[in-house]
């Protein structure tokens, strides 16, 4: 039979690397979290203090703020991601000419770095050179201006995550569409289904452990965007996310202690998260099995 | 199913619709980018003109001469291009390792590697440059600013992925076709090699892409644990945000540059992708 | 004709014969002083600005030719600049061996021990000693490089003061003159009173309306997701209406009124009041507007007066390239209330924030000799005036009388004779050993205020509150 050790042996290389720069920095950060420290302070050096910085946080306005504002970012992103992601899916699977065209072109932007999406976008909306304020005023009269309107930050951000990231959720919808046995959807027809009840009854099944993963993939990265809010935004009111909250208190204001609690915190929130979709995406598999 | 000439017609005219539709909606970003690195600093101001006026190179040229320019370049093709192989060899054999064997906790497991990509960045520099430029040092070398450092700190975010996607095609792989190889001789690596590798390529083709596309893009680590000789191209990028003011047409231009390599990859492996993105959809 | 000729080859002759002895003598001390170093590398961090990159592409190779010295110079952007720089020194690795201090983070240096003291190692280090380096050659700017002991803790490498810029061409012209003198009951020239500026930020901005052009009457800067508008507030607008050390009474460690601060003082409420005024008259980019975004609007020809950091005055001024307003640029000292030039000339206050930065030994270096010759190089006089004309900085009293930038003055309408003039009624930054920290606090009030969630007064009394409990965290406060 197939000894652990081997499967031990040829895990261990992942293990060790994840052990050193992934959960030693954890320790690192969990330790700091329950000390007052921030080198710039009168006193040098960790104080511990317990649990304040996490009872600071409870009440920390912008905290809190930051969170409700990452919870609006990630729900709008990601939805819209993937009911678009699902619908072009869709259409890729039919043939027409020019499909591969078309889908390397939809590609595009998976490909391009975060910092220089936000760069990208921070050239279209600002006032002054960007095209689109300045034919949203010419057209329809509207004033756009991402520095002095919170909401339409937001809502920028929003849609240049949209525009980032739903080739990604195109692709494996497509992936999870194209493994759909053709079957149990040839069956529905002939029993007189329509195109909804297909949908909903076969393909959505097929399809929820693919949906789900993408779901969590991107809920883990939307959680932890920094740098093309950062270049679009710079974190201002309305794009001030719990990433870049964590990136301001550790870095301008040094203030480690807090900004570590913070970084579990929202660490631990992912997490939580996560494990509700995961247990979502193997409850399904024992479904499988049974 | 048969449809009339007209129905068939009105798909294909819903069909290019949605896709000339997406298109432009894509491409417009990249296509602005474009037009402003073919653009001098005073053209870019006044009124917007989506246009491209005129081929104005010397953004690129300003860009591609730069030796600068050329050590991050390189710097990021090695440490994308390492990083993506031995994120890909990992994740074959930590994944083969949790499909095949009975590992006490392994689903335990499987879901810490994934928390790995979960933690925010910005309050993990700060260990991660104490121990790049502290816990490793050896006499006067450390791993602070160096190509081995990027590539095995990039593991952490990018193995998780790797793992999740792969465990799904290795689930996929019928295990009776390690046992009939195993009974005709071939050792462990043996069947890793003849029968696993093949039927695992797609997906571990888009694993290695996808690492090499974060690995090529990321940019926070990057500034922070490199300075001179091992910084990357996105570092290069945010240093064009100056105080007397921002040089648009070169970051343009080198955005487009630093693109090109990533869009070669997505074009040559177009088929793998799809193939590849299953996360264990695939039951035969 | 002929005699003219071979006098003039003569004397050419005689120069360069000269020059050439100069140059074997430097090269000597260089070469001699240098020696024990020769070969090791030094490895520094900077903005990607100008001067820097003069510093490293020009000054670097010279001053490896001569010493054998080789200069890593790192260059990156500014939130980087600072946090590479802090993690280094913090963590004690050692990897730079000059680091780029920008002024106003000096204080928080010098409280962390961070920093070698150059005076001190100077006097210790005699036969490192380079004749022509002599830290009193310095403008005032130097000063704020000084611990009390007056010993520089960095060597000046660019300072800059934020001046009024005006559009000459706009206020020199005849019917607008003749409209602005109609509708204000005075003529039309660059504004003395904030009254006169908001006078003429109003009538821009209408004229540019009213002609269908992209004019508006003033920059502001007022980025919602930058501290480079609680920059422009607390360091600009606040020190010309009376407002210093931004309000913050480090003796009680507050800066509440009620403390003996002023942050949320009358003279803070008046002069946010006053800049977040100007808004209506800055043009839409303004509310994402950082100091880089500023000085663009203003070289494409957007606003017709603002507040502009010195170094980009002399490219918007002169480098056609870039801006669209070369030729036409008029600079002014910044307009101030009443009382507070004189305030300042009797050293009781300052009128704005004396901007900059300057290269320093981190303790944590390990070539520090390698490096004091590397700091002296860049800060002998020989080597300034071509610096200044490359990137618009001067740091030596002398660099002033250069013919080139006698030269580039008059094409920044004066620029550099302001600087040395009225140089010194600006001041660097408060000596906070808390600046980011408490700035960071402030940040997110200035924001909601421009956006006008909260009004000028609460979003003052906010802030103080809040920096008061951020003193109190880190140890400073009451």
């Amino acid at each position: 039979m197939r000894n652990p050790r081997t499967g031990w042996l040829l895990l261990s290389p992942t293990l060790i690397i994840l052990l050193i720069f992934g959960f030693a920095p954890f320790i690192y950060v969990l330790v700091v979290g329950f000390h007052q420290w921030n080198v710039f302070a009168a006193e040098d050096g960790l104080l511990f203090n317990g649990l304040d910085n996490f009872r600071r946080l409870v009440f920390d306005e912008d905290f809190l703020h930051s969170v409700g504002l990452t919870v609006r970012f990630a729900v709008f992103a990601i939805g819209s991601q993937v009911v678009l992601g699902f619908l072009l899916a869709q259409l890729l699977t039919r043939d027409f000419p020019g499909k591969a065209l078309f889908r390397i072109i939809h590609t595009l932007p998976l490909m391009v770095a975060p910092i220089a999406v936000g760069a990208i976008w921070r050239l279209l909306v600002i006032p002054g050179f960007g095209p689109v304020p300045f034919f949203l005023d010419r057209w329809f009269d509207l004033q756009y201006q991402i520095g002095s309107y919170p909401d339409q930050a937001l809502w920028t951000s929003i849609i240049m995550d949209i525009w980032h990231w739903t080739p990604f959720v195109t692709l494996t919808m497509l992936a999870g569409l194209s493994s759909i046995p053709r079957e149990p959807v040839e069956q529905a027809k002939v029993d007189g289904a329509s195109r909804f009840q297909v949908f909903w009854y076969v393909t959505l099944p097929f399809l929820r452990p693919v949906l789900l993963t993408t779901v969590f993939i991107r809920i883990m990265d939307a959680i932890r965007t920094v740098d093309e809010v950062w270049m679009l935004a710079g974190g201002g009111p309305g794009t001030r996310f719990t990433g870049i909250y964590i990136w301001r208190v550790v870095f301008p204001r040094t203030d480690y202690g807090y900004g570590s609690s913070i970084s579990i915190i929202t660490l631990y929130l992912t997490i939580v998260l996560c494990w509700l979709l995961f247990i979502a995406i193997s409850g399904r598999r024992k479904g499988d099995i049974e | 199913m048969t449809l009339s000439l007209r129905q068939r017609l009105g798909r294909y005219f819903a069909t290019y619709g949605v896709w000339i539709v997406m298109t432009i909606v894509t491409l417009l970003p990249i296509w602005w980018m474009f037009v402003v690195s073919m653009r001098t600093r005073v053209e870019l101001f006044g009124r917007p003109n989506l246009a491209l006026s005129r081929l104005f190179t010397e953004n690129y040229i300003n860009v591609l001469t730069d030796s600068a320019f050329q050590r991050y370049m390189t710097n990021s093709l090695i440490i994308s291009t390492s990083n993506a192989l031995l994120v890909m060899a990992l994740a074959l054999l930590a994944t083969y390792a949790l499909s095949r064997y009975k590992l006490a906790g392994s689903d335990n497991i499987f879901f810490w590697l994934i928390t790995n990509r979960m933690a925010p960045p910005a309050a993990f520099l700060l260990p991660l440059f104490i121990m790049f430029t502290r816990s490793f040092r050896i006499g006067t070398w450390t791993l602070y600013d160096t190509h081995i450092g990027l590539i095995l700190l990039y593991c952490v975010f990018n193995l998780p992925f790797a793992i999740w996607l792969l465990k799904g095609v290795m689930d996929g792989i019928p295990i009776e076709l390690d046992d009939a190889a195993g009974i005709d001789g071939a050792g462990l690596f043996g069947v890793l090699r003849h029968v696993i590798l093949p039927l695992a390529a797609p997906g571990l083709a888009i694993t290695g892409i996808l690492s090499w596309v974060f690995a090529w893009n990321e940019y926070l680590f990057a500034a922070n644990l490199t300075s001179v000789h091992a910084r990357t191209i996105t570092t290069g990028l945010a240093e064009f945000v100056t105080v007397t003011g921002t040089n648009w047409g070169e970051l343009a231009a080198m955005s487009m540059i630093t693109l090109i390599p990533s869009a070669i990859i997505v074009i040559l492996a177009q088929r793998y992708i799809v193939m590849g993105l299953t996360f264990g959809a695939i039951k035969e | 004709m002929k005699r003219i000729f071979v006098l003039v080859l003569l004397v050419a002759f005689a120069l360069l014969a000269n020059m050439s002895l100069v140059t074997a003598d430097m090269h000597d001390w260089w070469a001699d002083a240098a020696a024990p170093y020769a070969g090791t590398t030094i490895r520094g961090v900077s903005e990607s600005t100008p001067p820097s990159n003069y510093v490293a592409d020009v000054l670097a190779a010279q001053f490896t030719e001569l010493t054998g010295i080789n200069v890593e110079f790192e260059t990156t952007s500014w939130d980087q600049m600072y946090s590479k720089a802090i993690n280094d020194m913090e963590a004690n690795t050692g990897i730079y061996d000059f680091v780029y201090i920008e002024q106003d983070i000096i204080y928080s240096y010098l409280a962390q021990d961070y920093l070698v003291n150059l005076t001190q190692f100077a006097a210790d280090h005699m036969d490192l000693a380079y004749a022509e380096y002599d830290e009193s050659a310095f403008t005032s700017f130097a000063d704020y490089f000084k611990n009390a002991d007056g010993d520089l803790f960095g060597v000046p490498m660019e300072a800059f003061v934020k001046v009024y810029l005006y559009r000459q061409d706009l206020f020199g012209d005849m019917d607008i003159q003749a409209a602005f003198a109609e509708q204000y009951g005075y003529d039309l020239a660059p504004a003395e009173s904030f009254e006169q500026y908001r006078d003429i930020a109003e009538f821009f901005t209408a004229y540019g309306e009213s002609m269908d052009m992209d004019l508006w009457g003033t920059t502001v800067q007022g980025s919602t997701g930058h501290p480079a508008s609680t920059y422009e507030f607390l360091e600009s607008i606040g020190p010309s209406f009376g407002l210093y050390n931004w309000g913050i009474n480090l003796e009680t460690g507050s800066a509440q009124s009620a403390h003996g601060g002023a942050l949320d003082g009358d003279t803070a409420v008046e002069a946010l009041s006053y800049w977040v005024g100007m808004l209506p008259f800055a043009p839409p980019e303004a509310t994402s507007s950082t100091w880089d975004e500023v000085a663009s609007s203003f070289a494409a020809g957007r606003a017709a007066q603002g507040w502009v950091y010195g170094e980009n005055a002399a490219w918007i001024a002169t480098d056609e390239s870039r801006s669209a307003v070369t030729g036409n640029v008029g600079v002014r000292l910044p307009v101030t209330a009443p009382g507070v030039i004189e305030a300042a000339e009797m050293g009781e206050g300052y009128i704005g924030y004396y901007d900059g930065g300057a290269f320093g030994i981190p303790h944590s270096s390990r070539n520090k000799e390698a490096t004091m010759l590397w700091l002296q190089f860049i800060g002998q006089p020989s080597v300034q005036a071509e610096w200044a004309a490359a990137g618009a900085r001067i740091t030596h009293t002398a660099t002033f009388d250069d013919p080139l930038i006698a030269e580039q003055d008059a094409k920044v309408d004066g620029y550099y004779t302001l600087l040395e003039e009225q140089g010194p009624l600006f001041a660097g930054a408060p000596p906070f050993p808390f600046h980011a920290q408490v700035r960071e606090i402030i940040d997110p009030f200035i924001h909601r205020v421009i956006l006008g969630e909260l009004t000028p007064a609460d979003g003052l009394s906010q802030a103080a509150v809040a920096v008061d409990e951020e003193l109190a965290r880190l140890g400073y406060g009451m």
